[in-house]
């Protein structure tokens, strides 16, 4: 056995690795489900097919970047950023329009969400900007540049409009910044600016997202429209009760009273299908996964290890909280997918990847002793 | 060493605040689907379960010899099933053009309508249009096909206004029968013994429990109730006499072109109902499937109103027929012996008042001046009683109230007194000429045919009064009774049995020596009559005709009113013979009248 090997198999954080299967798994059922594979007809098996393929290829070329050292992306941060703006507003010329906001971009007959890869994208580059700043946010002239750095890519996202992933973007920054050391004070203040910002934002806000947050504070305001898809995440999962109704035998879902239930909604799917048992199992996969993302940013061997390893949790983390939340009526719809549950191309990638970075940072820590 | 420390704090914060979030997301999972689990089934079941009612077909009607009246036939109703989306535009549009239904009554439907009971479009469509349905369920997502049993009255208007008719329930009669059960869209009964007997008829809806998709389109079916059918009437009714009688007074409505007429058939005996005719009628079956505002106008605007069932709700003066009260009264009081002989000059002495044709009959005794029904005697017996007497006597009898017939819509009638004075004129005071006219039936005196009837039974049976009703059983459809209606025996003229014994011989002497005598001459069974003709300030007079036979042992009474007929010896008796005759099956109805006509005609054939 080659050294190699050896350090791999010892350094693997497999903890890591095994709920990110686990919920991998899962996924597949709860999409086949959701997409009535138990309904025969030609295409029952293509979503699953699908999601299937991509992810052992994703985790077969996750595999081989273990070979490289997650350190060499400290030197493409510029270029990646650049890279980022450039797909930002392909997506706006090119890109294809769904729910009223634009996108996609199709790329032979895969269609690809450049917004979901931007999120990492964004990691990598903050992580490279603010690796030199560690310690040394103390002012608004400290924050500025760092702000408009993240806000250049944030501003192109919410325009597209992408209101979920801008968010998740603020997530980050926020996340990033505050590992980054920044001053208490200035982060609190800098808060206080965005809740003061917030009535101007709403009138940037399209009328579809303003009628989404209206209908987040009450879904009976439009319970055939807007509300209709919190109404009917709410009764899915509240009517799986703590056993659920079976795999496949969810009636919200199989009877399609609740739309988006393979993508955005799969929560409530799992939720009316396996019940408070489900829900529990499937968060907790979560937690371990963002436990060890913790772990790992703490024991990283330098500073942009430390910094894209909170980044990634704090995207992951962000994502579970705004999805889940909004399948369960405790947070607005926006349009985010929950990681590695959603089918997905591109949000399945993604976050594929940024797993195998988290692996990636836990392989080469500085205090392992051979 | 201080920065990663830093750095370590703040990487814990971050730590803790996800332990948070995923506690905060099973805490709302936990109260989602434990605390109010089973709040969130019961809405889940909700979209996904309809129940599809299957109506219960309505109770059969038998005539008293078990022919079959009225029944039902098979039909499909067109309803909507609500989804959990609204209902497309377009799908009503679609509905609007197929059934011929106004987009705006469906929409109307559409609104009015809550939870999730099918909302009801249109019955009783032709099986294209099910087909149709059928066969492009995509284009019309939600919409089912109910099977209905849709009424069917298989004698069309004869007998209509006992039986009645059906419909569907309409805003006013849900607002006032959400108790008992009914729904919208519901058939009720509206009219006739329809409405009178719903509560039975209508029986239980079952219903098919389906499982539907969002888009409304039934998945499978999780269980089904079988509907309960409704009750039987069997009637008093004899079908073969009501098909006489009606046949009777529609050839003497033509032969003497009036409009309008009633008669009433019963046994004196029970106050079972034989019969019942009104004349105009109308067709129920027009109402089984919607009536069509075309049909509706046409029966509203038709003068001699249709839908009124005259038998019971018509109120005529009772002209003639009045006499019997009056001399059963006047013999009662001893105003008068039977012995003694009146002088009929033409006209009273104290108000010259007279005979219809100006006749004298000159000295002539009670039982004469019943027969020939004489005016002066009676505008005496009048002026000897006085109007209180008069009134008093004809409450006995039982006019002035409702008869208490199993039939909806019935009138009061009027007996003429002096507080009906008082309270409705200016001028309040009695004055003997109205005693007079009320003597006689004129006046403010109104009864209704049924009300004419009785009285008639009532001297019939020997002064006892039955209550009428046209429902003589009513039977589960498996053939159990549920109620068996037996007479009832209402009230007993208070009058000495010599007195009913007098009246009774003068009414025998109608037809022997009297007013209807013609037309009875030669008539195998005894009947007893008066006849009648009532001034009508509106225009000709009303024809009346009571009778009762066979004279020994009655066991039939009919009352025939002609509106406009002229005198009741030409309009309304004719009808009544052909009735008695059908009753007794004797003349045109006797056993083997048919087959002597077939002989004749087969003689005329050999020649």
């Amino acid at each position: 056995m080659s050294a190699m090997t050896k350090r791999l198999l010892k350094r693997t954080d497999f903890l890591l690795l095994f709920s990110t299967l686990g919920i991998l798994v899962i996924s597949l059922f709860i999409i086949g489900s959701a997409t009535h594979i138990n309904t025969p007809s030609e295409q029952r098996y293509w979503y699953v097919e699908r999601q299937g393929i991509f992810a052992v290829v994703n985790i077969a070329f996750a595999a081989f970047l273990m070979n490289f050292d997650y350190k060499m992306l400290q030197r493409y941060g510029t270029k990646l950023y650049v890279f980022n703006l450039i797909l930002l507003l392909a997506v706006m010329i090119l890109g294809h329009s769904a729910l009223g906001a634009q996108r996609w971009i199709m790329i032979g007959p895969i269609s690809i969400q450049p917004s979901e890869f931007s999120k990492l994208i964004m990691i990598i580059s903050l992580a490279g900007v603010l690796e030199h700043k560690v310690g040394k946010i103390n002012s608004i002239q400290d924050l500025l540049p760092v702000a408009a750095y993240v806000g250049l890519p944030f501003l192109l996202v919410l325009k597209q409009p992408d209101l979920g992933t801008s968010l998740v973007f603020m997530a980050i920054f926020l996340g990033m910044i505050f590992a980054a050391g920044i001053n208490l004070r200035l982060l609190a203040g800098f808060f206080a600016a965005g809740i003061a910002a917030m009535p101007v934002l709403w009138h940037f806000l399209k009328d579809y997202q303003k009628m989404r947050i209206t209908v987040f504070l009450d879904p009976n305001v439009d319970p055939l429209g807007s509300g209709y898809h919190i109404i009917q995440s709410k009764i899915a999962i509240g009517s799986g009760m703590l056993f659920g109704k079976g795999l496949f035998g969810g009636t919200q879902s199989q009877l399609n009273f609740l739309p988006e239930n393979h993508t955005d909604f799969i929560f409530a799917v799992v939720g009316e299908e396996t019940g408070f048992i489900g829900c529990t199992v499937l968060l907790l996969l979560y937690l371990v996964i963002l436990w060890r993302g913790t772990v790992i940013a703490r024991d990283a061997s330098d500073a942009f290890g430390r910094l894209l390893a909170v980044g990634i949790t704090c995207m992951i983390g962000f994502h579970v909280l705004v999805n889940v939340g909004m399948t369960m009526g405790i947070m607005p719809v926006t349009g985010i997918p929950l990681p590695l549950m959603s089918y997905g191309v591109s949000s399945l990638t993604t976050n594929l990847l940024a797993i195998a970075i988290l692996m990636n940072i836990q392989l080469r820590k500085s205090k392992l002793q051979f | 060493m201080d920065e990663i420390e830093e750095f370590n704090g703040r990487i814990r914060t971050l730590g803790i605040l996800f332990i948070l979030v995923i506690v905060i997301l099973l805490g709302r999972a936990c109260y989602l689907q434990i605390y109010d689990g089973v709040y969130y089934s019961r809405l889940a079941d909700g979209n996904r379960i309809r129940i599809i009612p299957t109506m219960a077909p309505r109770g059969t009607f038998f005539d008293r010899n078990g022919e079959l009246l009225v029944t039902n036939r098979p039909g499909f109703a067109v309803s909507l099933l609500p989804l959990t989306e609204p209902i497309k535009p377009e799908v009503i549009q679609r509905l609007s053009d197929l059934l011929k239904v106004p987009k705006e009554d469906i929409e109307k439907k559409i609104a009015a309508h809550s939870g999730f009971d099918p909302i009801h479009i249109k019955s009783d469509v032709t099986p294209d249009i099910v087909s149709i349905i059928e066969e492009q369920k995509e284009s019309y997502p939600g919409v089912v096909i109910e099977v209905q049993p849709i009424r069917n009255y298989i004698l069309n208007q004869m007998g209509a206004h006992t039986f009645g008719y059906v419909s569907e329930i309409n805003e006013a009669e849900l607002e006032k029968k959400k108790e008992e059960g009914y729904k919208s869209g519901d058939i009720i009964g509206k009219f006739g013994l329809e409405k009178v007997y719903d509560q039975e008829l209508r029986g239980e809806n079952g219903g098919e429990q389906v499982e539907v998709d969002v888009g409304g389109r039934p998945v499978q079916i999780l269980g089904q109730k079988e509907p309960v059918p409704g009750n039987d009437l069997v009637l008093t009714i004899d079908k073969k006499l009501q098909e006489a009688a009606e046949k009777a007074v529609d050839e003497q409505l033509m032969q003497i072109h009036a409009n309008a007429a009633a008669a009433v058939v019963m046994n004196p005996q029970t106050g079972e109902i034989l019969a019942l005719v009104s004349r105009p009628a109308f067709n129920p079956n027009l109402f089984a499937h919607g009536i069509s505002s075309k049909d509706w106008n046409l029966l509203n605007n038709n003068p001699y109103h249709p839908m009124d069932n005259k038998a019971i709700t018509g109120e005529y003066p009772p002209g003639s027929t009045f006499k019997i009260v009056t001399g059963t009264a006047a013999l009662t009081e001893g105003v008068v012996s039977p012995t003694e002989k009146i002088l009929d000059t033409g006209r009273h002495w104290i108000i010259p008042k007279g005979n219809a044709e100006g006749e004298a009959l000159g000295w002539i005794d009670f039982t004469q001046a019943l027969a020939h029904s004489d005016n002066v005697y009676f505008y005496e017996m009048g002026n000897r009683l006085g109007i209180d007497r008069l009134e008093k006597y004809a409450r006995m009898f039982g006019l002035g109230e409702k008869t208490g017939i199993d039939l909806p819509y019935e009138s009061d009638g009027l007996v003429a007194n002096r507080r009906y004075k008082q309270k409705n004129f200016e001028d309040g005071e009695w004055y003997l000429s109205e005693t007079f006219d009320a003597a006689i039936g004129q006046g403010f005196n109104l009864v209704t045919p049924l009300q004419a009837a009785m009285v008639m039974g009532e001297i019939a049976a020997d002064g006892k009064r039955y209550k009428p009703h046209v429902v003589k059983k009513i039977v589960t459809s498996d053939g159990k009774t549920v109620k068996d209606i037996q007479p009832e025996l209402l009230s007993q003229l208070e009058v000495p049995e010599s007195v009913i014994q007098r009246v009774q011989e003068g009414l025998h002497q109608v037809t022997k020596i009297g007013t209807a005598a013609s037309s009875f001459r030669g008539f195998s069974v005894d009947i007893a009559g008066k006849t009648g003709t009532a001034e009508n300030s509106q225009g000709r007079d009303h024809g009346w005709f009571v009778a009762y036979g066979p004279f020994t042992y009655p066991n039939i009474v009919v009352a025939v009113i002609v509106e406009q007929g002229g005198f009741g010896s030409q309009s309304a008796v004719p009808i009544g013979r052909k009735i008695l005759e059908a009753a007794f099956g004797i003349g045109a109805y006797a056993p083997n009248a048919q087959k002597n006509i077939d002989e004749s005609k087969a003689q005329k054939l050999r020649r």
